[in-house]
């Protein structure tokens, strides 16, 4: 039979992305369309005194303002998704006159074009109280810091351990013959998908229902959360995911903005556009990461890790976010890592400050987890004089070791983590390129083990994550023998469409070419509550098309076997043609079986006329994919700039359904990392004015920054997912900032203990490098030839 | 408030187009919404990330930092133009090919750069350096594209494959 799964199959919906007919939400135009701009707060803390419109609502133009007290009066409060342990928000409100950071949408404008509703922001007078800004988590902690929730007594808004706390693993380290103890830090990032946010509402007054096309990674989840804060029915909205320039996590839920532009096309009636504009998206989509670990590694005499701890302060911005601490969280029980300890264990405080909200981005926590463990790890290989590879393998968790429960309540469930990184050792064991002069040249390697796959739902129920982890897939079959397949997961670029089509295709023995894939729509997808977040679309998703499509075609056999009068163990299948083994001329079409049996023909007896079904997928656990990587980079010791010259990943994603699309996640997924290593950084001033608010002064990654990379995939199936596949979307994200500071640790080792923080920017890597007195012996003057 | 309007006529993909359009309207927004051809992206509208890149009369521009009258009389080349409908043209089947899209929404001005550095004759280097160093991807990091990049101008006159302009 055909093999679809495992080959590298073309993606179906290439063409009309490379030809310019792909619908993108700005893409979409409506008869009498009105275009809304969100009043924004331009100061970090404080009330909103005075919001005067008279003049912007003069214009002709403009067709509504609706002011602070309007949005509040006609909006209910935001449920938030992950709730830690006694969290303080449980709801945000999506209007108030509390301003907590830059960017809060306070109100809307409504008005014929885009440029005329800018005109009328301009001479919108907004007054404010202004009280003092705190921008550091650490500082939010002080006694005498601002306060953002005066009746908390506190800005910590979550607090709490995971895994072993206190006095299970003090000992351990007090006995310890060796412990690694460092600050560790990633930086505040701005997610930047490259399309931003934004949709087209239509109210429509008739039938008393709202038409949402946004781009968003979860449908679903946007139409209930629209439907609680506009005070509709679940079934009065319709979102409608298009194509989709991207999310990685910053358009997985409703945002306040959102569903203020929802309200003002049912306030005014006619269809209303919101698209969010670059210096917007700084400010108003959630950031992520902006943490500190004071982190603690043991070792004993032989090397051997005993136990690893974290405490914890997590910057959550103005209020939780729908995450909350939940990246937090997740740095937490992914802390362990590949690796072998007695005890493992965190402690986390989330803490608000006058800064916007921090949510989702590609690497959830795991990429904070990894930094922090594989620079201690690293660390230690150095004070120790070990060999990094050895003495990871030397505490790595072996094939034989699996499944194997952790400390922090993981079940890893398969693969062969040693193996992977004897792979990239032995890759960079062939590369020497030695230092020249002031550019000193160094490798690295990391490693771990990633959580994907989000759900089961049981487990997002003890963890307080109030989405369901199930994904339901349906498969039909139409009169004319054409393929259906729908799901409740979103495309935005990760190929869900073409390899979705791929499972089904090859279930049903049919051509690529018969299948089409829709998705996107709550009006037509499956409920969905997840959606397209934390690498769970191909795994989840995936795994409910393969036991629909696998049970359509026991039915197809079934009801062929019986058309042919012939057994049904005896039919073979073959590119949509069923025959009976042996027996020539013997066959039937998939459209001359399907036009039958929806006719109700034919059947045999207790068959279904429909060819449609349908499966409910709620996976009995997490799936664990793992990889190692390695990099060699060169480090300017006059300029400070760090170059990725190499770079090796051994990735273990189960199943692998596209090689061309898994290795294109992977390398784009690296290439967002070394972005975190180098360049990124969203930065406030004191007073919590954001400072980095275009591509002139937050960095993408380019083409120049990023080798081409060298890709390997071990393929161990997950056990308990059908078809076997694990998540791939963020594994890359995850490990390249750490492996990219081990290289630079590794050439540059006199600075390596101060490796501790990204981006290791040229200023940054000056100033450690300045430090370390390496500019002394041969200043940036005294030998300018030895410069690349 | 009225803003002051122009007539701007503009050759798009050989078609002559004549609209009343703001002084202010940016070219981006001119051809995405006045013309309906929402091909060419807008991803930072402050001649960054490259996604809005058209040719006018032939020259690579940002056209989120242009006027539509600025180019009022002239040629203007989209993402739209490079191939008849339900066919790809060579570059187009090259990305097809190498996976050098994933969301899409950078590649039509990275089509459109390369379609203007191919005509250029500059070499492969240039093409995966330069030209391509002025995009922003935040899907792919870069190697699918070059890989198609690669792929096309392996097709192209042999002098370009190897040589850099000065
Ligand atoms: S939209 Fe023009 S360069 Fe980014
Ligand atoms: S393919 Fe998504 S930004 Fe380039």
């Amino acid at each position: 039979m055909n093999r679809l799964v495992g080959a590298r199959v073309a993606r179906i919906n290439d063409p009309r992305l490379l030809t310019g007919r792909g619908t993108y939400v700005d893409d979409i135009s409506l008869p009498g369309m009105l275009h809304a701009v969100m009043v924004r707060a331009s100061i970090a803390h404080g009330r909103v005194t005075r919001f005067d419109a008279a003049e912007a609502l003069a214009d002709e133009d403009v067709h509504a303002v609706i002011t602070p007290e309007q949005a509040m009066a006609r909006t209910r409060d935001l449920p938030l998704v992950w709730l830690a342990p006694e969290q303080r928000h449980t709801h945000v409100p999506v209007a108030t006159d509390e301003v907590r950071y830059v960017g809060q949408p306070l109100g809307v404008v409504v008005a014929d074009t885009r440029a005329s509703a800018e005109d009328a922001l301009d001479v919108i007078d907004v007054g404010y109280d202004e009280l003092d800004a705190v921008v550091d988590a650490e500082a939010a902690l002080a006694d005498d810091a601002p306060l953002l929730y005066p009746g908390w007594g506190t800005n910590v808004v979550a607090s709490y351990d995971i895994g072993d706390t206190g006095e299970e693993i003090e000992p351990v380290f007090a006995g310890a013959a060796h412990v690694v103890e460092r600050r560790l830090q990633v930086q505040r990032l701005a997610v930047n998908p490259i399309e931003p946010r934004g949709l087209v509402a239509q109210w429509d007054a008739g039938t008393e229902s709202l038409t949402v096309w946004i781009s968003t990674q979860v449908s679903h989840h946007i139409r209930d959360h629209l439907a609680i804060v506009l005070g509709l029915r679940a079934d009065q909205v319709r979102v409608i995911a298009r194509d989709v320039g991207g999310g990685f996590g910053s358009k997985e839920h409703l945002y306040a903005d959102e569903a203020l532009a929802c309200l003002a096309a049912m306030t005014t009636g006619r269809p209303v556009k919101w698209i969010e504009d670059r210096g917007e998206h700084f400010g108003a989509t959630f950031h992520a990461r902006d943490v500190v670990h004071r982190a603690r590694l043991a070792l004993d005499e032989n090397g051997r890790f005993l136990a690893i701890h974290s405490d914890i302060v997590g910057n959550c911005g103005a209020h939780a976010s729908n995450v909350g601490t939940g990246p937090f969280r997740i740095s937490s029980i992914m802390l362990p890592g590949p690796y072998r300890f007695e005890r493992a264990g965190t402690r986390i405080r989330g803490v608000v400050t006058t800064t916007t909200p921090t949510g989702a981005m590609r690497g959830f926590g795991m990429q904070e987890a990894s930094w922090v463990r594989e620079r201690l790890v690293d660390e230690a290989a150095r004070e120790l004089g070990a060999d990094p590879v050895e003495l990871r393998l030397r505490n790595m968790l072996g094939p034989e070791d699996l499944p194997y429960e952790t400390r922090t309540y993981q079940r890893y469930d398969s693969g062969d983590y040693p193996e992977a990184l004897r792979r990239v050792g032995a890759e960079i064991d062939k590369r020497s390129r030695p230092s020249e002069g002031r550019i000193r040249r160094g490798v690295g390697v990391a490693t771990h083990v990633e959580f994907t796959g989000l759900g089961p739902s049981k487990m997002q129920q003890l963890v307080g994550f109030h989405l369901g982890g199930f994904e339901t897939g349906v498969v039909r079959v139409e009169p004319d023998g054409s393929v259906v397949v729908s799901s409740g997961v979103v495309g935005m670029g990760q190929g869900i469409e073409t390899t979705l089509a791929q499972l089904a295709a090859e279930q049903l023995h049919v051509p690529m070419s018969a299948v089409t894939v829709r998705l996107g729509d709550t009006a037509t997808a499956p409920y969905s509550a997840s959606g397209s977040i934390a690498s769970r679309s191909m795994v989840v998703g995936g795994g409910a098309v393969v036991r629909a499509g696998g049970r359509l075609r026991e039915r197809l056999v079934r009801i062929a076997a019986h058309r042919l009068e012939a057994d049904p163990g005896d039919i073979e299948v073959e590119e949509g043609v069923f025959s009976v083994k042996g027996v020539p001329g013997s066959s039937l079409t998939l459209a001359e079986l399907a036009g039958h049996a929806w006719l109700g023909w034919n059947l045999p007896p207790g068959e279904r006329a429909d060819l449609e079904e349908k499966d409910v997928h709620d996976p009995e656990n997490v799936s664990y994919s793992y990889a190692s990587h390695a990099a060699a980079v060169a480090v300017d010791l006059d300029t400070g700039q760090v170059r990725v010259e190499d770079y090796w990943v051994v990735h273990d994603a189960g199943t692998v359904v596209n090689p061309m699309i898994a290795d294109g996640q992977v390398v784009g997924g690296v290439a967002h990392g070394i972005g975190i290593a180098l360049h990124e950084e969203m930065r406030y001033d004191p007073a919590g004015q954001p400072i980095t608010t275009s591509y002139l002064d937050y960095v993408m990654p380019t083409a120049e920054d990023i080798p081409d990379m060298d890709v390997s995939h071990l393929c161990t199936p997950a056990p308990h997912i059908p078809g076997g596949m694990k998540g791939l979307g963020e594994g890359g994200t995850i490990l390249s900032p750490v492996t990219v500071g081990n290289a630079v640790a590794a050439a540059v080792p006199e600075i390596a203990e101060k490796l501790v923080e990204t981006p290791l920017s040229p200023s940054r890597m000056w100033t450690l490098i300045h430090e370390a007195g390496l500019h002394d012996e041969a200043g940036p003057h005294d030998d300018p030839t030895s410069k690349e | 408030m009225k803003a002051e309007t122009r007539e701007v006529t503009i050759s798009v993909n050989g078609q002559r187009m004549t609209r009343r359009t703001e002084v202010r309207t940016l070219l981006s927004d001119f051809l995405r919404h006045d013309l309906g051809l929402t091909g060419t992206h807008v991803g930072c509208e402050h001649g960054v990330c490259g996604a809005c890149t058209v040719l006018v009369d032939g020259v690579p521009m940002r056209s989120c930092l242009a006027l539509a009258v600025q180019a009022d009389g002239r040629a203007v080349e989209t993402v739209e133009g490079l191939a008849p409908e339900g066919e790809l043209s060579e570059m187009q089947q090259a990305m097809r090919d190498e996976h050098g899209l994933q969301c899409g929404f950078c590649t039509p001005g990275i089509l459109m750069s390369m379609l203007a550095a191919e005509r250029a004759g500059v070499s492969c280097a240039e093409a995966c350096g330069d030209v391509l160093g002025g995009h922003v991807c935040r899907c792919t990091g870069y190697q699918g594209i070059r890989a198609a990049v690669r792929r096309r101008w392996a097709t192209l006159p042999a002098a370009r494959g190897e040589e850099t302009p000065a």
